[in-house]
């Protein structure tokens, strides 16, 4: 680290659980953000400004007017712009050390695959269940971490997955691909609860990547309504196509 | 016996396993999942896992959006 990056990472330099170690992790990590809507613009934000090395940001959507109440990488300068594009040139302005790297297209297949292949971790940012579930079974295939928010109306959800999958994956939650008809587009979203859910993505990234302890086994419950949590131990299913048998991994 | 069911009270059978709670209930349905006091219990095991006095129950929907 040269002296304008201790200058810049001074104020986490400090906490004893990152200090030098800790941010030499972050600057030699790199994370694949699925999805820069609500829960990505925060999460990118805090993980270039924190100095993650390395960011992969994936989304094949264009700014649309009625994203900048809540995805606040964007301004009214940007519609009708990629994302991936917008968001690498403003990340590039707020920390021009770290590297950004754009996938301008949904991620399935083998870009998929190969996005998670070569990454540290996971932030699954995206905005429907096809998309969740195909980056899961990428990650245990893999054994990349992920770390998946979601957010509809007052609520949000939010679990830290690790290998070796002791208390089970995404799938041993949400078996089944159903697409939940409550989406933003339909039964709208408040900014700071997507932004609540986001910013924990990024929290808890920075943990992870720094050797802290994640918040891992448990899947959180935000209530913006009432304003409460609910933490509720995960458990693996036994028959999960995903992480549970031997005939896992269908990749 | 007495359960809570999200947080309200609720009399049922004795011997009544998840699966037939749900369905008693008409919310046996896709993207749904179940706590048993602030414990997740994966859907496969739903058919068999018979339900205790005191229990405390939360059903929830998934969120995708983002």
């Amino acid at each position: 680290m040269n002296d304008t990056d201790f200058m810049r990472y001074s104020r986490q330099l400090l906490l004893e659980d990152i200090a030098l170690e800790g941010q030499q992790k972050l600057l030699a990590s790199k994370v694949l953000i699925v999805g820069l809507g609500g829960l990505g613009s925060p999460a990118a934000l805090y993980l270039a400004a924190a100095g993650v090395g390395t960011l992969v940001l994936a989304d094949d959507d264009s700014v649309h007017i009625s994203n900048l109440q809540r995805q606040i990488l964007f301004t009214s300068d940007d519609l009708e712009q990629p994302k991936s594009q917008v968001a690498q040139r403003h990340l590039q302005r707020l920390n021009p050390d770290i590297k950004l790297q754009v996938i301008g297209e949904r991620l399935a297949g083998e870009v998929l695959n190969q996005a998670v292949k070569n990454t540290d971790l996971v932030l699954d940012c995206s905005d429907n269940m096809a998309t969740r579930q195909a980056v899961n079974a990428a990650c245990v295939a893999h054994n990349k971490p992920l770390i998946s928010a979601s957010a509809v109306g007052f609520g949000g959800q939010l679990m830290v997955l690790t290998p070796p999958w002791e208390t089970g994956c995404y799938r041993c939650v949400w078996p089944d691909e159903h697409e939940p008809e409550r989406n933003c587009r339909t039964a709208g979203i408040i900014g700071p609860v997507v932004g609540v859910m986001g910013t924990l993505q990024a929290l808890e990234a920075i943990k992870l990547l720094s050797g802290m302890a994640p918040a891992t086994g448990t899947l959180r419950l935000f209530d913006a309504r009432q304003h409460s949590w609910r933490s509720l131990a995960m458990q693996k299913a036994a028959n999960c196509p995903v992480c549970g048998g031997l005939d896992a991994h269908p990749l | 016996m007495h359960i809570h069911f999200n947080d309200e009270p609720l009399q049922c059978p004795d011997n009544l396993t998840l699966a037939k709670l749900l369905e008693q209930l008409r919310l046996l349905k896709p993207g749904v999942a179940l706590a048993i006091n602030q414990t997740i219990v994966p859907r496969e095991k739903w058919e068999t896992h018979l339900l205790h006095d005191g229990d405390h129950i939360l059903l929830f929907q998934a969120i995708a959006g983002g």
